[in-house]
Formats: C-alpha cells, structure tokens, sequence
C-alpha cells in the first residue's frame, strides 16, 4: 500500500476546562487510503467531532500525530473540504455566492471557478436556485448547498460531520444516495462522522467504530458490497448482516 | 420576503402606511372640532388648522432654525457612528481591551446625557461645538453597544466553516461578523437618531443661540403657543424623515431574513 492519505497516530485530546479536564479521545489510529469512505461511527458524546476536527486542522490537538497527504496538520488545510452538522450559510448571500464562499477566502480568482460552481449546483439538483437565498430553501437542500461549498475548491479530501443527522428519514435516504453519486463523480477521499448504523454501512468502504468516551477506535468493519449502490441494497441479506455485526459491536 | 417584486411592494407599503394615515387625520380632525367645541384659548391649545397658518406664515423664521439644527444633529449623529461603531468593533477585535473598557461604557451609559449641557457650556461655550458634541454622547452610545452586541451574536460554528476554508481575522470580520451585525448596527442607528435629535434640542434649549430648539423656548417666552407648536410640527417631521430615511436605507442593505427579536 502506498502512503496513506490520512494518517492518525496514537491521537490523545484532553479538553481543559475551568474546572477540570475532559479526556475525549483517549487513543486513536487511523489509516485512510486515497479516495476511500470512510465511516467514523459512535454513540453521541464519544468524541467523534473532536476528531474530524482534529483532521480538518481546526482544534488542536493533545498528543500523538495527524497527518494528510504526508503532512502534519496544525491548521485548516487548502485541499480539505468540511461539512458540518448544520448548514451554516450565510443568509446575506445568495445560494451561489455560498458557494463561492470558499474560493474568496482561499484567495482564489472567482473567474475559474464560476462554471464548477454551476456545475456542483446542477450536480446537486440545485440548478434553478443560484439567486435564491438560503431561507428559500429546505433543510436538505441547504445541506445540499454546504455539500457544494466544500467542494468548490476541489479539495481532495472531504470531512462530514453527521450532515444529515438533522434531516428527516426519507430526505436523508435520499442525501445519501446523492453522496454516493458525488462521491462516484469526483472519488474524493471522505471521513463521515455518524451515529447511524444504516448510515454507514450504506456508505462506506470501512466503518471505524469507536467506543464511548474517552474514545478508542475499538473495531474496523470492511463493508464489502457492491458499488454503485443504491438504495435496494438495503433490503439485502448482506446488508443487514452488516447492520447486525456493527450493532453487536456497538452495544458491548 | 427578499425577491418579492416591486409592485407587491409598493402595494404593501400602501396598506402599511394607510392605516396609520387614517388614524392620524382623524385625530386632527377630532382635535380641530374638540378645541373649538370646548373654546380652548389659542395659548393652551392652538387648532391644527391655526398651526398651518402660523407655518406658513412664519415659513422663513422656521426654515432659518431649521436648517442648524439638521445639521448639527447629523453632525453629532454622524461623529456617533464613526466613533460608535470604530469603538464597537474594536471591542470585539480586541478582548483584552474589552474587559477594560466595557464595564465603563455600561457604566456611563447610565449616566443621563442631557444633564452633561450644562457643563459642555462651561467647557465648549454657547456655540455648535458644545450641541454637536451633546447629541454626540447621547447617540454614541446605542451605537458601540448594538455594533458589538451584532458582532458578538455571530454563529461561532460560522467562524469555525470560515476557518475551514483558511478565512484569516480580517476575513472573519468582513465577511461574516460586520454582516451578521448589520441589523444590530440597524438598531443602533435608529435608536441614535431619534437620541441625536433629543440631544441638540435639549442643547438648544440651554445654549440659546439658534435652532428649533430655540425657536421653541422664544415662543414659550413670546406666550405664543401657535409659534411653539409650529416649530414642534417642523421638529417632528425633520425626526421622522431622518428616522424614515435610515428605515429606507435598512431595507436595501439588510434584506435577508432576520431573527424575530430585532423586528
Ligand atoms: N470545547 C469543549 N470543551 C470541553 N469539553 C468538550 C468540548 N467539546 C467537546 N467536549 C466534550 O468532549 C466529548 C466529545 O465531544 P464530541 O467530539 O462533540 O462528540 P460527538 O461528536 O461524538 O458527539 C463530549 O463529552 C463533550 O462533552
Ligand atoms: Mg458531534
């Protein structure tokens, strides 16, 4: 195998409060090969977070070592993308200058980038919306929107953070098989932060599970079905052998 | 609604200020009738019809203290928002010197302004320094707390998307915390017009050189209660035109869906 696109080694992070100390990851190893879905699975509380942004370079970390594409990270890096619980757009802007967001701050020329941003909307069935603004918008679509901006810039690597934890059942299905079909179109490398099994096993190439805080990544799950996936495969008895596996796993 | 095209607007802004209208001339009307009903001498109570002539009658008088105070009050109001909103956002930039200086602009925001004219008088004489400088302190105020409140209510997790994408500090704050503030800021100027107005008036009152403010306090002297109310008619609509005014600005800059606690 070559050099790992992401690289976690023997992770520690300690949060300091006034009061006391928070031991949220306790031990955590990682290797994340280029253009591979990774799961990163949890009960809430357990440090998942923490830990995509510990990668994304946007907390500090206590001890041990992070790296992409070979390099330590210490702050955000300009091929990473990040998704986050909630949309966070700007309500001053419109859809497509969210967006474009990220190419303003990375100090890019707009000019190159005006056509990609188009292209990620029509992508995400967001085509008609450009001029909207975000209050305009369902909740998955504005997630769809976010999804586009940290895609932008062409990151090579794509933290999530539980996107559609927010979203209702039917509209996540459907978010998920969205992902896929983004992530068969630019095979960027991901680490999707979820609480949910289905989820992740939908998903993923590997799921890592971790344990309740202080967390360890306590099992690596290989999900060897088939791709593209689509949403049938949920019905399939290999699926839920699946679900079954992470679940007994996660409930000892 | 954001995109909402211009004939429902100007449709809405028809039935927004119908209403209002109505009432406001019906009441002038019930005023005319009641003050000659009751024989209401013209020293308490002049009628709406005898304070329009009074207006035009005295047309230039008014016009004359009209125009000092316009302008020393946007004067004042406009050092308030530089000043006000520089402090505002130098507060949120800096947290160390926060924690020094808040608690005193809390502190003398408690201090009742007006009360300061009588001593701008003794530092800055009877001239437009000392009532520029009095609508200043008033207005100051609302304009440092709503800058740095409006700055502060920012969404942290919006910093912390900003930061993903490498946005420096200078970023941050052009991008996400000065628009995120701007209906605060909004507030402010509302709140600090309408305090600016209060501030030269009350200036004029004491310095007693020029303006509406004196104008006023010549009529109550004069016992010439239409002059008096003549000149408070030409006050308020000054007031409301530079209030109406930051209104109409608000609605081009903040057109986004904002929170219902600043609505
Ligand atoms: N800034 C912080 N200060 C102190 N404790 C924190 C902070 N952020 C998270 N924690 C704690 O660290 C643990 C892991 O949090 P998090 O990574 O957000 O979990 P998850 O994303 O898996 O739900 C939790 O117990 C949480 O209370
Ligand atoms: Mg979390």
């Amino acid at each position: 195998m070559t050099e790992a696109h992401v690289r976690v080694e023997n992770l520690r992070k300690t949060y300091q409060t006034r009061t006391d100390e928070i031991e949220a990851i306790r031990e955590v190893q990682m290797d994340v090969a280029e253009g591979e879905f990774i799961s990163i699975l949890g009960p809430s509380g357990c440090g998942k977070s923490t830990l995509l942004m510990i990668v994304g370079g946007l907390l500090p970390l206590t001890s041990g070592t992070v790296a992409v594409a070979g390099e330590n990270v210490s702050k955000p890096r300009r091929d990473t993308g990040v998704v986050f619980q909630a949309p966070v757009l700007m309500p001053w802007r419109t859809i497509l200058k969210n967006v474009m967001f990220p190419i303003e701050s990375l100090g890019l020329r707009e000019e190159e980038y005006i056509d990609r941003a188009h292209e990620l909307l029509e992508m995400t069935g967001l085509s008609g919306f450009a001029d909207n603004v975000p209050s305009e918008l369902s909740g998955g679509m504005q997630q769809r929107v976010a999804i586009c901006r940290a895609l932008i810039h062409n990151p090579n690597l794509l933290l999530m953070d539980e996107p559609f934890s927010a979203l209702d059942a039917m509209t996540r299905d459907l978010m998920n098989q969205e992902l896929l079909r983004i992530w068969e179109e630019y095979k960027k490398t991901v680490l999707f932060v979820t609480h949910s099994i289905r989820e992740a096993v939908f998903l993923s190439d590997r799921v890592f599970v971790m344990s309740p805080r202080p967390a360890v990544i306590s099992e690596i799950v290989t999900i060897d079905l088939p791709r593209p996936r689509e949403l049938a495969i949920e019905e399939t008895p290999e699926f839920n052998e699946y679900v079954a596996h992470l679940r007994g796993l996660i409930e000892h | 609604m954001a995109n909402s095209n211009g004939g429902k607007n100007l449709f809405s802004l028809i039935s927004q200020i119908g209403g209002p209208s109505v009432i406001f001339f019906v009441m002038l009307v019930l005023w005319q009738v009641i003050v000659i009903l009751l024989k209401v001498p013209q020293a308490i109570l002049p009628t709406p019809l005898v304070i329009i002539e009074t207006m035009a009658k005295h047309w230039e008088l008014l016009m004359i203290h009209s125009w000092p105070t316009l302008s020393e009050c946007l004067m004042g109001f406009g050092l308030a928002v530089v000043v006000g909103m520089g402090l505002g956002i130098s507060l949120a930039f800096f947290p160390k010197f926060h924690n020094s200086v808040y608690p005193l602009i809390v502190a003398f925001q408690v201090v009742p302004k007006v009360a300061l004219a009588p001593l701008f008088i003794v530092w800055f004489g009877l001239g437009t320094l000392s009532r520029v400088l009095l609508a200043f302190v008033i207005a100051f105020f609302p304009m440092v707390v709503n800058t740095y409140a409006g700055i502060l209510s920012t969404d942290p997790l919006m910093v912390r998307m900003a930061h993903s994408f490498n946005a420096n500090r200078w970023t941050v704050f052009c991008k996400i915390e000065f628009p995120n503030a701007l209906p605060y800021i909004f507030s402010g100027l509302k709140i600090g017009i309408t305090f600016a107005v209060i501030g030269i008036i009350v200036a004029e009152f004491v310095t007693a050189q020029k303006g509406l403010g004196y104008l006023i306090v010549f009529a109550e002297g004069n016992i010439d209660t239409p002059l008096l109310m003549a000149a408070i008619t030409v006050l308020s609509v000054i007031g409301v035109v530079l209030y109406a005014a930051i209104v109409a600005l608000e609605k081009m800059v903040v057109t986004w869906d904002v929170g219902q606690d600043l609505h």
